[in-house]
Parts: structure tokens; sequence; C-alpha cells
């Protein structure tokens, strides 16, 4: 009897609650630059899946860590919204943005919110995942070590011929003296 | 009496269509706005974006768009009223230069299209609302050949037809 008293309320209390029909999202948010530079673009990826068994109503994504004095807006929206995202979809939506000073910047999570059922009064708000501190780099360090450095070579080019175009000068005009007295002869 | 119910009945009739709410584009105008990666440092794989702003004639404000992307059927992000954003990436190898259509399809045409795919077909008989063209320059991987190499080659060049002419010169 005891057995079966017990078996009961391990039953009960195993089974989960996942009979509410209710939408989840679980949301990312990524760089996808290898190197950030200070005035070239910077690439964000955002991807929300919906894992819930609900469809998911007005998603809204928000993300306000790009303050506009330090990113500037290339393309794309930080704050959109998807009308509906159905069970088992995910959305992606990507952003570029200009970083305008260098140093050390801290990706925080964006924001996002979303009715869980049709009939739901309250929003449910979640946060992507932080891509984290990055380094942006300053155009001059990043030019310095990438950049083709032709105008460069150009002038090294330029540099080296003194040392190469006088010593081969002094040669050629010996030699074509030397060439008219063979023709003379 | 019959005959002004008859009247009646195909008076709702006509007007039945207007008051339906059909979330219809009648006549967009649409300006667009596409960016791609032109660097492949600056991104591990090309994402394209394009920014619509639409503009109906029959002043519809709620419309909801579907963009066919590589095949591929996704909802147009909202940024606005009446702007909407469609964004994807894949592998730089995956996406080469070139020109690639985006057709944007209204909640009817979004139906009519997952239909026939469902049916087998690609879905490309379904007419678009619109269709944006996105150009693409392919993205930079960096140059052909470093310019050190190329300096490199050129000093060698320079020392071998130096040493040439003094061999010849000593024989």
């Amino acid at each position: 009897m005891k057995s079966l008293f017990l078996l009961v309320v391990v039953f009960v209390a195993v089974r989960s609650d996942n009979d509410d029909h209710a939408a989840r999202l679980l949301a990312s948010k990524s760089i996808l630059n290898q190197f950030i530079v200070e005035g070239k673009e910077l690439t964000v990826e955002y991807s929300i899946y919906n894992v819930g068994s609900s469809q998911a109503y007005n998603v809204e994504l928000s993300d306000s860590s790009f303050p506009e004095e330090d990113f500037q807006r290339v393309s794309g929206s930080l704050n959109v919204k998807w009308d509906r995202l159905a069970v088992g979809a995910n959305v992606s939506h990507a952003v570029i943005l200009k970083p305008l000073r260098p140093g050390y910047a801290n990706f925080t999570a964006a924001q996002v919110k979303y009715y869980p059922t049709e009939e739901s009064q309250a929003v449910q708000v979640g946060y992507t995942t932080a891509p984290g501190e990055a380094g942006i780099v300053g155009l001059k360090d990043y030019e310095r070590r990438f950049s083709p450095h032709i105008v460069d070579w150009a002038t090294f080019a330029i540099m080296t011929l003194p040392s190469i175009g006088f010593p081969f000068l002094l040669w050629y005009r010996s030699k074509s003296k030397y060439d008219v007295k063979h023709k003379k002869n | 009496m019959a005959t002004s119910t008859k009247m009646l009945a195909l008076a709702i009739l006509a007007v039945l269509p207007v008051l339906m709410k059909a979330s219809t584009c009648i006549g967009p105008q649409v300006t667009s706005n596409v960016y791609t990666t032109s660097e492949a440092s600056m991104s591990i794989s090309t994402v394209f974006v394009v920014e619509v702003a639409v503009k109906c004639n029959n002043g519809e404000k709620d419309l909801l768009l579907f963009a066919d992307v590589n095949g591929h059927m996704v909802p147009a992000t909202q940024s606005g009223t009446g702007k909407f954003q469609v964004s994807w990436s894949d592998e730089h190898k995956k996406l080469p230069a070139g020109t690639y259509g985006v057709r944007f399809f209204d909640e009817e045409g979004y139906n009519a299209v997952r239909k026939e795919k469902r049916s087998g077909t690609d879905g490309s008989t379904v007419t678009p609302i619109f269709t944006v063209n996105v150009k693409h320059s392919g993205t930079w991987t960096g140059p052909y050949v470093q310019t050190e190499f190329v300096a490199t080659c050129v000093a060698l060049l320079v020392w071998y037809m130096a040493y040439r002419s003094k061999s010849f010169l000593m024989s």
C-alpha cells in the first residue's frame, strides 16, 4: 500500500506541465566581424527561434546597446517587429553599423518582447545572448597591418633608384664611349 | 417585394469585398535600399540587407509582407509603418557576385507559393507584389598577390639582370 501511494505521489510530481501551449523564443545576437575596425562596417546578426508549442505574436526586437554617437547606422534597423512567429520557425535579422571611435566596447544583449499566446495580455520579455566585450581597432593600426602599402613600396622603389641608377649610369657612359671607339676602328 | 429583397442581397454582395479587410497592396510605390558585404574580413559570412519603404495606392497600412529569399520564404521584418527589411546571410562561396531577385508577396501570394511548393513546383509562377534586385559585386577577400611579393619579384628581377650583364661582361 505504502509503495503504491509513493508511486502515485512520484507520478504526480514528475508529470510536467507542458500542456499550456505557449510560445517560447530563444534569441541570439552575434557579431560576424573578424576584426572590428573604426570606420569600417560592423555586422550584427540576430536569430530568433520559436521552441514553444504555440505561435508567438507581436514579436519585437529592440537593441539599445549601440548609442548614436558611437555607432553610425549603415543599414538595417535596431527596432523591428514580426507579426507572428510559427512553431519551430526561426527568423534572422541583420544590422550594419560603423563604429566611430576606437577602444573597448561591451556588446550587451538586446531585448525581445512577445505575446506567448493569442489571448495573453501580459507581454513576455526576454533577452538575446550578449557577444561580450571586444576591442575596436583604430583605422591607422588596422591599415598598418593589412593595407597593401602601394604608396610605401613606390616610394621605396624611387628611393633605391639613386643607389642603383648612379653606378649604372657611370658604366653606361663608359660603355658608350668604348662602343664609339670600336666603331671608329 | 421579392425584387426589393433581391436588390438588397445584390447590393450587399457588391459592397462585401470592400467591407472585408483584405490586406493587399494596390499599386505599390517602392523605394529600396540594399547593402551587401564588401570585405570578407568585416564579416565571416556574406550578409545581404534589403530595406524597402512601401506606399500603397489604396492606403493599406497593415500590410504583411513575405519575401522569397533564394527559394526560402521568410516574413519581412517591420521596422516602421510601411517600412520592411529582409536580411539573409550565407558563406562567401555560396553568394558569389551577381544580381539576386527578391520577390515580395502579401499573405495571399505567400499562401499561394506555399501551396505550389507543397504540390512539388517551386512557386515561381505566382506573381509577387514587387521585386527588388540586389546587385552584389562580390566579397573582397584580399588582393590576388601581395604587394610584398611583387616588390620581392621586382628586386630579384633587377638583381638577375645585373648579374647576367656582369657575367656577360666578364666573359
